[in-house]
């Protein structure tokens, strides 16, 4: 019954929220001597989960262009930071989308007398 | 004086001008009605749907555009479901008719 | 470019600045250094920004966004190459031979100017961010 917009928004809510537990372990390892930063190509993990390819879990990558402190770490906190804003930004947008998916099936629910 | 009386003419047959109206021919149907009212709301789902997708994808497509989008999907569904009910209970009004 | 790309380039600006400040205080709280780790005073050091597009996209992987808008970041941390200020105090502890202790060569004005302006231009990007957020959570709004 859900296809379209409400299913899309949820894979899409999906690999964000995945993406922000790695934010958030990036930001909590952001001293640890030797961690580098994990994220996932989201963009390419979209739209896979769009062409209905049903993976279980999207692929750990270390993101290019990280500078390496002295001791082995990678962390910028500045990007990390955006990240944890802008991830749950757009997770509120496309739960809004799915929001006004279903309360279009609830109006043809509701109105079939 | 003297009236001339003639006899009365038989009455002209009267001649309609306006053809006799054929059956359905011309008017909507309760079927066209909503035939057409369903195609405009699958146009407007699907283009929303289309829009939320670009968005989504990173493809460049405005945020308020697709809200937007999604927005006038939302309200010709309700639209035609207004329409569906008033259609319906017209239909159901003219059933009860006596013959 | 979209709403939420402009929200990460102002976050690029906002880095910037914070790296430029970091630098431009190391530089004050040394002005008057005259012994460092690597030998001789201290020198100044100053952050060449550089336009990144690469601030904007979303996907940490390079994506085909068209128009993506460019961010900020610092590209180099350049450090003053001339020679130090010599100034004469024969019974200080660094001094050389004839009595020379060699001082960085730096005008602290022009530093709390520049810190200054590296404040105004975090200032300006919090602002930018502040007033890209509530048009987002605007637009949200719509779905009310």
């Amino acid at each position: 019954m859900f296809q379209g917009i409400a299913l899309n928004s949820e894979h899409y809510m999906s690999l964000l929220s995945a993406r922000q537990k790695l934010v958030a372990s990036n930001i909590a390892n952001a001293d640890t001597p030797g961690y580098h930063t994990q994220d996932i190509n989201f963009r390419a993990e979209f739209e896979s989960a769009l062409a209905g390819e049903t993976s279980t879990e999207p692929t750990v990558m270390e993101p290019e262009g990280l500078v390496a402190k002295p001791d082995g770490n990678n962390v910028n906190i500045d990007r990390e930071a955006r990240l944890l804003a802008e991830n749950s930004m757009r997770f509120s947008i496309a739960s809004n989308f799915a929001r006004a998916e279903l309360n279009s099936v609830k109006t043809a629910i509701q109105e079939s007398k | 004086m003297s009236l001339h009386i003639s006899g009365i003419s038989p009455l002209s047959q009267i001649q309609t001008d306006v053809a006799a109206p054929t059956t359905g021919d011309g008017g909507t149907s309760f079927k066209d009605v909503l035939n057409s009212a369903i195609g405009e709301v699958e146009n407007s789902r699907s283009s929303a749907s289309k829009s939320v997708e670009k968005f989504l994808s990173g493809d460049g497509e405005d945020l308020h555009s697709t809200i937007l989008a999604t927005q006038r999907a939302e309200l010709e569904f309700q639209m035609f479901v207004q329409v569906r009910n008033k259609v319906v209970s017209a239909y159901q009004e003219i059933m009860k008719m006596p013959m | 470019m979209s709403l939420l790309s402009a929200l990460s380039i102002s976050a690029s600006g906002m880095s910037a600045q914070r790296q430029r400040t970091e630098l431009l205080v190391e530089n004050l709280a040394n002005s008057d250094t005259t012994r460092t780790p690597e030998g001789g005073p201290y020198r100044r050091k100053d952050a060449v920004f550089v336009s990144d597009p690469s601030a904007a996209q979303f996907s940490s992987l390079f994506e085909s966004e068209m128009n993506s808008g460019s961010g900020v970041r610092v590209s180099e941390v350049i450090t003053d190459k001339r020679d130090p200020e010599k100034r004469y105090l024969p019974g200080h502890p660094d001094a050389d031979k004839d009595g020379y202790v060699a001082y960085p060569r730096m005008n602290p004005a022009e530093d709390m100017v520049d810190l200054l302006g590296a404040s105004r231009g975090y200032q300006a990007n919090v602002s930018a961010v502040s007033a890209v957020k509530d048009m987002i959570q605007k637009s949200l709004d719509l779905f009310k």
